[in-house]
């Protein structure tokens, strides 16, 4: 960088010392600089880093503006000031949790600054481990400084968003935002030339880098963008120099000198370029003196300048000695240069590199680059990378493509009469029209699969294609006959020793018992993980928890559904396994949802939702949970998310599909105050739910059915809370909820009471959790029956203790801290053990914790205990 | 992106000065609420400082209570809206 002075950052420079003294002292921190780009986030990092190098390692990484980026850039690039341990870590993935232990290590060794720059470009590995350290920097001696453009995030979805989310709660991660200059500081950059200062502030923004590019253009005219002004600047070097900066901008950000002069540019030329500012050297490469110089002139580059150019250095990459150059590097110069033979040489190996890293985005990037090349190749070539294709899109959640590769790859392999491919392939493509919501096609690809392979009498091909089978009739919700295939699979997948059809197997058995009620269905669960973690099984090691949670969320076990969603979210994003992590945050939506913690249900149904290619099954569940969440919260649009929901799932015909959509339907529908059509939709599959004897999926929409109406009798199965319900035994409906820990149910049931009291605990309950719609219906019923005192908001004494307990909860509270159990408790206060109950429920959940000994705890540390 | 009004409640009053502080806490808001692309209008303020009636752009309700979170926002009421324009003559 030109030594120009940086002004206006003095707040963000001591801020960032101050962090750096407190991480030498032991307390690490992540401090995530975020500026439009050229507002100097750069400049203002590495001023830091110059003075930290006295006192503090500094190591310094960048991502790459690249389609597919380098996996691990930033920790490459740091690497080499790490030592051999680390270098020789990034090699493979297995050891990849290691390297991040390992830089860990690093900074509890020896106080260490680590810049990630620009990590809106990122690639995922490199999210997760900034995910990783921000979690765990603070005992150690590390000061993480990441940056990243604002502009870059945008509206849409992106990934760095998700991480920003994750450590939003962290404490000791910081945001800092790098402002634009001001006027004055504007004028003073622009002391030099003849413009006015006011002009220049309004038309460069406060942007530095815009400010020192004009100054630099000099010239009678304004440029009046930044590539207005890198052009000026640009235009008055040699044109040898000139050409020398357009082959390095297809590039990169910065290129290695020998590069260049391997291209054919003279020194003189790259002379120029650093004389003329626009290259500055940087470790022994030539970097651009901004991101900003380098877009503004390859974005003036023609469309076959810049192919031609991107070809020249596929060519001398390819000549250089040693296999110095990645993969992926290789496939995107090809891609440019629309070199089809060089896509093909280079992308499919990339691909496969990247998969077996665990990389799929990438991995699945990589192939869909080879897609339109396909024809060059050998038939049986094409068709199995086809496959390969078919396969990455499916993991990485865009299912219509993988359904679409699996039919050409079908259609392919039948023509050469290869029929154990053939019917092996119905098995894939069943399992992809699944997950698209056509039940009815998935049925009748896996019943050809079955048909042909037995008459082939295929080995293992035969085997897979049962247990697809049986995880259908689990998936339909006919947990017996899933029983019956899962079981024969399981006998022989174990004589064949074929590990992956096995632990599907399991899955699928310990599912449909789950589902069928019997406890048996741990170990299979166990079974299956055991297996999958040996084989290095990521898919099925993701499948097993995620199944495991998603039916216990349906029998309404949030505990254990939250404990295996989070585990199958954390697998499947450190595998990139999309379709998998977001079939799982949409139920963990659902439970939070029923937790109570709407805010994270919000933001988790925004992170399953936002790929439009996601998955149909995925859909509707996070429909559900929206449309839910925006009734519940008196939001508006509650009904779009559910009309599409509803279209979803009756394109499914799936019990566990409709009967979640249309509770909600009904549900919304009562909030609207239309009981026909909560009569309606609580009928519309009443019958499916019945004949499955799915005891919650009858008890709520028996209980729907109830309120509209409508309901001749109870089936004896239905879910407890909900029978206690529609029986009116309205406050021991109340308990139960409060022990399942769904706080709004609880209210809800509490509401219905005919007793006062009752109502306005009920009222508290739906004001804290921000339910306003059903808060004003609790105050109308109130006043409708003459209650004194109708309050407007949480009651005042309730507003005024610290953690908002009632007044009762307060004492409950303090019984709790003596030791009291909740019967010593029901004594002394004269109510009911099941009062007891559902107050101890209150007050664990307004601290926030999930025992009576952390709340006791918790009581303590946030010196709650009234002394009297 | 659709358009919302946000009712706010302020029990102690709204207190915005109009010093470069006041205008920096407006500018603040602004650039949190823009990560979550949430716009905002314009918005109106009782007499009695009490409620304001926020008009912002935003992709969904959810963004418009996260960023009502990050900036320490309360809210009372999310509407949806569209312009009803008096001078609009065919």
């Amino acid at each position: 960088m030109p030594p120009t002075a940086l002004l206006e950052r003095d707040e963000q420079l001591r801020s960032l010392r101050s962090r750096l003294t407190q991480a030498a002292s032991g307390s690490g921190a992540m401090v995530l600089v975020g500026g439009e780009a050229g507002i100097g986030k750069s400049a203002l990092v590495r001023r830091f880093c110059e003075d930290a190098a006295r006192t503090a390692r500094v190591l310094i990484g960048g991502c790459d503006a690249m389609q597919t980026p380098r996996p691990l850039g930033p920790l490459l690039d740091m690497a080499p000031g790490l030592g051999p341990p680390l270098t020789t870590l990034l090699g493979d993935e297995s050891a990849r949790q290691r390297a991040f232990e390992h830089l860990l290590d690093a900074f509890r060794a020896r106080a260490t600054v680590a810049v990630f720059e620009d990590v809106h470009w990122a690639d995922d590995a490199t999210l997760d481990l900034l995910r990783f350290l921000g979690r765990r920097l603070d005992a150690t001696r590390g000061l993480v400084v990441a940056t990243y453009r604002r502009e870059e995030l945008g509206p849409r979805h992106h990934p760095l968003k998700a991480v920003l989310g994750d450590l939003a709660s962290v404490t000791s991660v910081t945001r800092m935002s790098v402002p634009p200059l001001s006027r004055d500081a504007v004028a003073h950059l622009a002391a030099g030339i003849d413009a006015d200062p006011d002009e220049l502030h309004r038309l460069t923004a406060g942007n530095p880098f815009f400010v020192t590019e004009v100054v630099a253009a000099g010239g009678d005219r304004l440029p009046t963008s930044v590539s207005d002004a890198v052009g000026a600047r640009v235009g008055r070097l040699p044109d040898a120099a000139r050409d020398a900066l357009q082959a390095a901008s297809v590039i990169g950000l910065t290129v290695e000198p020998s590069l260049l002069t391997a291209l054919g540019h003279s020194v003189d030329a790259i002379e120029a370029c650093l004389i003329g500012g626009l290259f500055v050297e940087h470790e022994g490469r030539l970097a651009f003196r901004h991101q900003l110089a380098r877009d503004a002139i390859h974005d003036t580059l023609s469309a076959p300048r810049r192919r031609a150019l991107h070809a020249a250095a596929l060519a001398t990459l390819e000549r250089a000695p040693g296999a110095g150059t990645d993969r992926a590097t290789l496939a995107h110069h090809a891609a440019e240069a629309g070199d089809a033979d060089g896509v093909l040489r280079h992308a499919p190996t990339a691909a496969r590199k990247a998969a077996a890293l665990g990389a799929h985005r990438e991995a699945h990037a990589q192939f869909a680059r080879a897609l339109p090349y396909l024809d060059r190749l050998p038939d049986d070539e094409h068709t199995e990378l086809l496959a390969a294709y078919a396969y990455e899109c499916e993991v990485v959640d865009r299912h219509p493509e993988a359904r679409d590769a699996w039919r050409s790859a079908i259609e392919r392999w039948r023509a050469a009469g290869e029929r154990e491919r053939w019917a092996d392939a119905h098995t894939d493509l069943a399992r992809v029209l699944f997950h698209l919501g056509d039940n009815a096609s998935a049925e009748s690809a896996s019943a050809r699969a079955i048909e042909v392979l037995e008459g082939l009498q295929a080995g293992a091909p035969l085997v897979r294609a049962y247990q697809y089978r049986a995880a259908l009739r689990m998936l339909e919700r006919d947990p017996e006959a899933a029983i019956t295939w899962g079981t024969r699979t399981i006998e022989l997948a174990t004589a064949a020793g074929d590990h992956r059809t096995l632990a599907g197997a399991h899955v699928t058995v310990a599912s449909s018992l789950m589902l069928a009620g019997r406890p048996s269905y741990a170990p299979h669960f166990e079974r299956a993980i055991a297996l999958a973690e040996a084989h290095g099984l990521h898919v099925l090691h993701a499948n097993a928890h995620l199944n495991r949670g998603s039916g216990a969320g349906e029998l309404h076990r949030f505990d254990e559904a939250e404990h295996h969603l989070r585990q199958a979210v954390a697998i499947a994003e450190q595998h990139d396994l999309d379709s998998q992590t977001s079939y799982a945050l949409a139920w963990l939506a659902l439970t939070r949802l029923y937790r109570g913690d709407w805010d994270e249900a919000a933001a988790l149904t925004g992170r399953s939702l936002v790929r439009s290619s996601t998955s149909t099954i995925t859909r509707i569940m996070a429909l559900a949970a929206l449309g839910r969440l925006r009734v519940r919260r008196g939001d508006p649009e509650a009904w779009p998310p559910l009309d599409e929901a509803l279209e979803l799932a009756l394109r499914t015909g799936a019990l566990q599909r409709l009967a979640p959509v249309r509770a909600a339907r009904a549900e919304a529908a009562w909030f609207d105050g239309d009981l026909d059509r909560v009569r309606s939709e609580a009928a519309a599959c009443f019958e499916l739910a019945a004949q499955a004897r799915h005891p919650w999926f009858v008890g709520e929409l028996a209980y729907w059915r109830s309120l509209a109406g409508d309901l001749d009798a109870l089936p004896a199965f239905a879910a407890e809370p909900f029978a206690l319900q529609v029986q009116g035994r309205h406050s021991d409906a109340a308990a139960a909820w409060a022990t399942l820990g769904c706080p709004f149910e609880a209210a809800r049931a509490l509401g219905e009471s005919l007793d006062e009291r009752h109502v306005r605990d009920a009222f508290d309950a739906f004001t804290r959790l921000g339910a306003r719609v059903a808060a004003d219906r609790a105050r109308a019923h109130l006043r409708e029956r003459g209650a004194k005192r109708i309050p407007r908001g949480p009651r005042e004494r309730t507003k005024r203790h610290p953690a908002g307990l009632t007044p009762r909860e307060a004492q409950v509270l303090a019984r709790l801290v003596d030791g009291l159990s909740n019967a010593d408790i029901a004594a002394r206060h004269r109510v009911s053990p099941r009062t007891v109950e559902h107050q101890v429920s209150a007050v664990l959940s307004k601290l926030g914790v999930d025992s009576r000994t952390a709340a006791i705890a918790e009581a303590h540390r946030r010196g709650l205990i009234d002394p009297t | 992106m659709p358009r919302y009004v946000i009712e706010r409640r302020f029990e102690d009053g709204l207190a915005i000065p109009a010093t470069p502080e006041g205008a920096t806490a407006c500018l603040n808001v602004v650039d949190r609420i823009a990560e979550h692309g949430v716009h905002w209008v314009t918005s109106y303020v009782s007499d009695d400082k009490r409620s304001t009636y926020c008009v912002y752009d935003g992709p969904n309700a959810e963004a418009l209570r996260a960023a009502g979170r990050d900036t320490d926002l309360p809210i009372e009421r999310i509407t949806k809206v569209s312009v009803l324009d008096p001078h609009f003559h065919h």
